[in-house]
């Protein structure tokens, strides 16, 4: 699986949450950018948690801002 | 960047909530009158937004008892109990605890949120796995980012969802601690503890429940959710606080396990927090003895609430889905929400306001709730005012079409 398509896939999981025409890419901090409360993004986690059958400790998001650096957590966890 | 400049988005929203024509994060009450009165801005308002589940604030006994554990052993303790001493009535509460639920072991900490933070950074080391509801209470979070564990969310009031987690963490599960709550404060929704249980059971797993809200509301003699629900074998530390149901302040963990009896030398929040005072003790102890004694307690605020979740379902009002004294209205604007509030409070009903990020959902409610102590007459008051600012706004059923 290629960086890219985890980006896509979190993307996509990411817009059925938020209104239609939303701009996403890498870069979209899910905070500063999209506005998310921290509750909308503990279920977004959720979502993501089960689409792509990972558990994800809280505390390696502590440095998650990005898509990108979710990508990062996710294929670290799909290599351990 | 200064030390200080961290308050800036701080500063911000208080600003923000001070431009509004009343801030509903800070309303004085001036006077308490009863149990679900006060004077508010000079207005006899219906405290209809509390967490006075069985209207005990003004229990005469309590009141007495308090009254004379003031007069007998002063004020307060001034320290903890591990370096200062234990009061008699420290170990007197405890044991009528353990005797109410039916446990070998009960502890009291200071408040429900020390014994949430307790409990958790007793129970937890660095890398135990925790599963915690998404919705779980701040209190639950910290105790669990405290102790240093792998937290893992699940989704809210999900089974499905907490079963996944568990078989994702393979051999880990076993020695997994899953964290729910039973009746949840701001929507009035409840756990489906059984379904817990069995998941809990299939992994091998420790169950910790927070009855904070349901205590002296659920099961036969009013222990809460987990004795409704026939899950009291399954759970193995029940957490709890004194401050909704009990009227008092302070908190509890109980347990059939015996290391709740060393958690006293394991739980930095309990050993370097002072002790409860004596007439907190002492009011606690006869509102317990009330909530054991008292079904008709039970029955009024359950006829409250009843009454209350109905009429404001028929208002067509977004609710939670399940009846409870707790009832949240749901709101898809943070205005409508407002004003709503607004409309209320000046109409003398005060209610609680719950917008982002405190709301589950992200989005805007107003929390409303019930107590034994409100007649039929303040409920139907409360109806009443939200009718009124339900027409006003054109909210639920009288909503353009």
């Amino acid at each position: 699986m290629t960086d890219k398509t985890v980006e896509e896939q979190l993307m996509a999981l990411l817009s059925k949450s938020l209104d239609a025409g939303t701009a996403l890419s890498p870069q979209t901090n899910l905070v500063g950018d999209l506005g998310l409360e921290s509750i909308q993004v503990i279920e977004y986690l959720c979502e993501v948690e089960d689409h792509f059958d990972l558990a994800i400790d809280e505390g390696k998001l502590a440095d998650v801002q990005t898509i990108a650096d979710l990508a990062c957590v996710i294929k670290n966890l799909q290599r351990s | 960047m200064g030390l200080l400049d961290k308050f800036d988005a701080a500063r911000q929203t208080r600003d923000t909530l001070c431009a509004l024509p009343l801030n509903p994060t800070d309303v004085v009450i001036d006077e308490v009158v009863s149990a679900t009165e006060a004077m508010i801005h000079g207005r006899h308002t219906i405290m209809a937004g509390t967490n006075n589940y069985l209207g005990l604030t003004f229990d005469s006994e309590a009141i007495a008892a308090g009254q004379a554990a003031l007069a007998a052993c002063g004020t307060g303790t001034t320290g903890s109990r591990m370096a200062n001493g234990t009061y008699r009535d420290h170990l007197n509460l405890e044991a009528e605890l353990a005797a109410f639920f039916d446990t070998p072991y009960a502890m009291v900490f200071s408040t429900g949120y020390a014994a949430n933070l307790g409990s958790l950074a007793a129970l937890l080391a660095p890398g135990d796995p925790v599963l915690l509801d998404s919705e779980a209470h701040a209190s639950l979070f910290d105790g669990c980012r405290l102790s240093g564990a792998d937290i893992f969310r699940f989704k809210h009031n999900d089974a499905d969802s907490l079963a996944s987690r568990l078989r994702r963490l393979g051999e880990r599960a076993s020695s997994a601690l899953i964290v729910a709550e039973g009746l949840y404060s701001i929507r009035g929704d409840c756990a489906p503890l059984a379904e817990f249980a069995a998941v809990k059971r299939e992994f091998g797993a420790v169950l910790l429940v927070d009855e904070a809200h349901s205590l002296g509301l659920y099961g036969a003699h009013g222990r809460g959710l987990v004795e409704q629900e026939g899950v009291e074998a399954d759970t193995d530390f029940i957490v709890g606080t004194f401050s909704k149901s009990l009227g008092s302040i302070g908190g509890f963990c109980v347990s059939k396990h015996p290391e709740l009896a060393l958690f006293r030398y394991a739980s930095r929040p309990y050993i370097f927090t002072a002790s409860p005072c004596p007439s907190v003790i002492a009011t606690t102890r006869v509102a317990l003895r009330q909530l054991s004694t008292r079904p008709e307690l039970r029955d009024k605020v359950w006829a409250n609430a009843h009454h209350l979740y109905g009429a404001l379902a028929a208002l067509g009002l977004e609710l939670g889905p399940h009846v409870s004294p707790v009832v949240g209205i749901s709101f898809r604007e943070r205005e409508t929400a407002f004003g709503c509030w607004q409309g209320l409070f000046n109409a003398g009903v005060y209610t609680n306001l719950i917008l982002p990020p405190a709301a589950p959902d992200g989005g805007s409610l107003i929390r409303c709730s019930v107590t034994a102590a409100h007649s039929t007459a303040q409920i139907d008051a409360i109806i009443a005012a939200f009718d009124g600012v339900c027409r006003e706004l054109r909210v639920g059923r009288y909503a353009a079409r």
